[in-house]
């Protein structure tokens, strides 16, 4: 059993505590999941369960914690590992050696479990992983989804009780994060594990939870219970929920199959509606701010881009979606020119990348990569901006940088460190420090990455209001939801090929994979998203 | 990638090997053949490698360097007695007689540094080093996971170097001094930072360090205690090298008993970290002949540097003769190293017996 008793934390320097007078019982063999906005102490919670809070960052502490009839602040995380079995969020750094099976017995070497005991404990975790035919391979050349379930197996190596994981597959694409969760609730079904999670996306892991624990983001308490019971009070929520919430349905829909049924009848009078007037005829097209034809790229003989052609004029939204090394990332490098075409060619506002200059290129195009900490390294946001303009060789404009940070929300940022900011505050600082050179084509690769559901849904609005205003938009995402709600051209990608290129109504509903969960329910190419069947419906 | 490598401990026999003539000869016979055995070592095992690429480029650019430095030991040395060409007088520096020697002397130089390079890649391309450092004896366990996780780092630091360069291109960043460095150090910085603060807080959580038996009070006392003396001795007997050099036995005697006291400390130090280990080597066939081959060719290497150190000399310029000694003996023991070769051209499964599964 875990017992948390009147525990209140704060960090070092800082002043207010980031778990207030929390308690909390949750008992063996349960499924928890821990929800809450960035910052609400949904990490800090979990690593309280095995001491790395406060043994590993320090700062006060108070209040009683037991974990399986051991203190955490007295048996320090080494103490605790044979009890609970920690999983971070980044599949990259936290393997210690190099190959899996090195990797599965380095904490039972450690503990100086006898070889005979390891080899039988090997076999089990390869097979409860479903991971035995990767265990002469070595980790770096793994899937995220595999690197997750190795690091999953290496701490169900020491037989914890219970096994924590912290936004396990916030980094993984929809497919792989599909099979870690798939591997969870066996753990917890067919053995009886306790697991606590923690997750941004509600909608793939609400229906294999016993209880949700929410953690708001500042002041008010915590809340801990039934999932259709907690998700009817979430500020906000995965598509099917927010529908079933708009629509006073009750219970709760939390899987697609429970809203199939309860929305039969709607479907009926949706499917019924009269068909909107065919969008009229746009007038003559303009000219593409981009265009490649024919791009072929490969990385030292291995192909990435096999003949891959696409136009993207002003005002679109392209979302180019595919598996993990599809070859996305490489397209948008390759249109920035970052790279430069093998065969093939690449027109970017009638510049031809294979020989213009990176810093003509750049004055029209507007590239912010994956992970935001690449980009920043001012001491303060608008430095940031500043050093934009001196590298594009504009002058300075105070103002219009005070206009675009108030746009961005981020006007009481301006000041700070951005390495302070929370995950989403700096996507939205590197995307600033993107947009004061005034691109009229945004690049973006995964730009959702770690954002919650508030921070993404501000992401889809300032996007949008970026194409309205005549700018075009092309998102390398895995993020359906945020596809169905901002693009309206998907490209998919496969093997460095495009295999389907075309309105985002039509690829999205005609896909097992890529439907959006409204989508899903109705399986009609004109509902999308939440309000798409809301209109429809009134 | 299947892991798959040989025995470490044979394969250290066999660097030893490679590594003597190049660091006790300048004789080229020798160090060609050094060259020749380790090269077909390197291009039989680079086969079955993926880190065989990089390896042969930093051979080549060895080589390279080396074949630079020919021509400019010949053009700025003109001693010896074998004129090959006379440069006129008034071309400063590089006028003058052009020798053999200097050609030799040029050539001799690198040859050494590129068989010790190649050497050191068959054993990278043979041995799995991450593992190699996790066979370390328990009091330097730790030591050798920190010296693996370093090794793994770097590939991770390339990688974000180049994601933080493309980012900052693309910013307008360009390169034109040194403080322009900045937007690219920091970043890379900050990421190796947290990442390595990600790790270790993985390390915590999966009981890294292991579980350590309380020592009793006395038997730690002993132990600094030993340590304290083994110190003191060993240096006591370092430094009176220097000040005594007349009484080498006994100065040589305390330094060796601190270095004893020291080893028997760390032993005692490692005997309370509980700690197991999953991975067994096993001896192959093919491990077996490197070990043999590799202990046969360094001592011979050690008995003719002890007894006939002579036969090693080789200095190109005058009084000495530019022409170099052979014995055959010698050059047999050198092309013992090139046995590897010829075990790994079979099926590869039969020869590495590691996997104990």
């Amino acid at each position: 059993m875990i017992r948390l008793d009147h525990i209140t934390y704060a960090y070092p320097d800082q002043k207010l505590p980031t778990l207030a007078d929390f308690s909390a019982v949750i008992e063996p063999g349960e499924f928890v999941l821990v929800v809450g906005p960035s910052g609400s102490g949904k990490s800090t919670l979990l690593r309280s369960l095995n001491g790395l809070v406060p043994h590993f960052y320090g700062g006060t502490w108070a209040g009683r914690a037991e974990v399986f009839g051991r203190d955490p602040l007295s048996c320090a995380p080494r103490g605790m590992a044979d009890l609970v079995g920690f999983v971070f969020q980044d599949p990259e750094a936290q393997f210690v050696v190099d190959t899996v099976e090195d990797e599965l017995v380095f904490a039972m070497e450690n503990f100086g479990v006898p070889v005979g005991t390891m080899r039988k404990r090997l076999e089990e975790v390869l097979d409860q992983m479903a991971i035995a035919h990767l265990r002469g391979r070595r980790i770096a050349t793994l899937s995220g989804g595999e690197k997750q379930r190795v690091a999953i197996a290496s701490v169900l190596a020491l037989q914890p009780e219970l096994l924590v994981l912290d936004e396990p597959t916030s980094q993984l694409d929809p497919q792989a994060a599909e099979e870690v969760l798939v591997a969870l609730r066996h753990l917890n079904e067919d053995l009886g594990l306790t697991i606590i999670l923690s997750e941004h996306r509600l909608e793939r892991v609400l229906q294999y939870a016993d209880r949700v624990l929410y953690l708001p983001a500042s002041g008010e308490p915590a809340l801990l219970g039934d999932p259709r019971v907690i998700a009817a009070q979430l500020p906000w929520s995965p598509p099917l929920l927010d529908l079933g919430r708009r629509l006073a349905w009750d219970p709760l829909p939390l899987t697609i199959k429970e809203g199939r049924a309860r929305a039969r009848d709607l479907a009926t009078r949706l499917r019924a509606a009269p068909q909107p007037a065919a969008t009229p005829p746009r007038g003559p097209e303009s000219p593409p701010l981009a265009s490649v034809r024919g791009l072929h790229y490969s990385y030292g003989g291995r192909p990435a881009l096999r003949g891959v052609s696409l136009d993207v004029r002003p005002g679109e939204f392209v979302a180019l979606m595919g598996r993990n090394g599809s070859g996305k990332s490489t397209l948008l490098r390759q249109i920035v020119g970052l790279l430069k075409p093998d065969q093939g060619q690449i027109i970017v506002q009638g510049l031809d990348t294979r020989n213009a200059a990176l810093g003509d290129i750049i004055r029209g195009v507007g590239y912010v990569p994956q992970d935001p900490g690449a980009l920043l390294f001012n001491d303060t946001v608008v430095a940031e901006l500043a050093f934009t303009r001196r590298g594009h060789a504009l002058i300075a404009d105070p103002a219009a940088d005070d206009r675009l940070l108030s746009r961005l929300g981020l006007a009481d940022e301006a000041g700070r460190d951005p390495r302070d900011l929370s995950v989403g505050q700096r996507q939205r600082v590197a995307l600033a420090a993107i947009l004061v050179a005034s691109p009229q084509l945004i690049l973006l690769d995964e730009p959702t990455r770690g954002l919650d559901y508030e921070q993404k849904h501000e992401l889809a609005a300032l996007l949008l209001e970026l194409k309205r205003e005549g700018r075009a938009v092309v998102m390398a995402t895995h993020d359906v939801e945020l596809v169905a709600a901002c693009a309206d051209r998907v490209a998919l990608l496969a093997e460095g090929q495009i295999v389907v290129d075309g309105p985002a109504r039509e690829v999205m509903s005609d896909s097992q994979v890529f439907a959006s969960q409204i989508n899903k329910l109705f399986r009609d190419p004109r509902y999308l998203v939440v309000d798409d069947v809301l209109a429809a419906a009134a | 990638m299947q892991v798959e490598t040989f025995h470490p401990v044979a394969w250290l026999a066999w660097l030893a090997a490679a590594a003597l003539p190049a660091l006790t000869t300048r004789n080229p016979l020798y160090l060609a053949l050094v060259l020749l055995a380790a090269g077909t070592d390197f291009i039989a095992l680079g086969q079955r490698s993926e880190t065989a690429q990089g390896w042969a480029a930093l051979v080549r650019l060895g080589a390279l360097l080396w074949l630079l430095t020919i021509p400019f030991t010949m053009l700025t040395n003109h001693y010896g007695q074998i004129v090959l060409f006379t440069l006129p007088e008034s071309w400063p520096v590089i006028g003058g007689p052009i020798t053999l020697e200097s050609l030799l002397y040029g050539l001799t130089g690198g040859l050494a540094l590129i068989s010790l390079l190649l050497a050191f890649a068959v054993f990278n391309l043979a041995v799995d080093q991450a593992r190699l450092l996790r066979m370390a004896p328990a009091f330097v366990y730790q030591s050798g996971v920190v010296a693996a996780i370093a090794v793994a780092f770097v590939p991770q630091m390339a990688a974000s170097w180049q994601s933080i360069r493309e980012a900052q291109q693309v910013r307008g960043h360009r390169f034109r001094g040194v403080r322009d460095l900045l937007p690219l150090i920091l970043p890379l910085l900050i990421t190796a930072l947290e990442r390595a603060v990600q790790l270790a807080e993985s390390m915590e959580a999966r009981g890294f360090g292991g579980v350590q038996t309380a020592a009793a009070p006395r038997d730690r006392l002993a132990v600094q205690a030993t340590v304290l003396v083994g110190l003191a001795l060993a240096g006591l007997g370092l430094a009176g090298l220097g000040f005594w050099p007349q009484h080498r036995t006994p100065v040589l005697a305390v330094a060796a008993l601190g270095l004893a006291l020291l080893a028997w400390s760390f032993w005692r130090q490692g005997k309370r970290v509980s700690r197991t280990s999953y991975r067994r080597w096993y001896w192959g066939r093919g491990d077996r002949v490197v070990l043999v081959t590799g202990l046969l060719a360094a001592s011979a290497w050690v008995t003719v540097l002890i007894a006939r150190s002579e036969w090693l000399f080789y200095y190109p310029y005058p009084p000495y003769s530019p022409w170099p000694s052979f014995q055959p003996i010698l050059g047999a023991a050198i092309l013992l190293l090139a046995v590897p070769a010829l075990l790994v051209r079979r099926p590869s499964q039969e020869l590495m017996p590691i996997d104990p599964s």
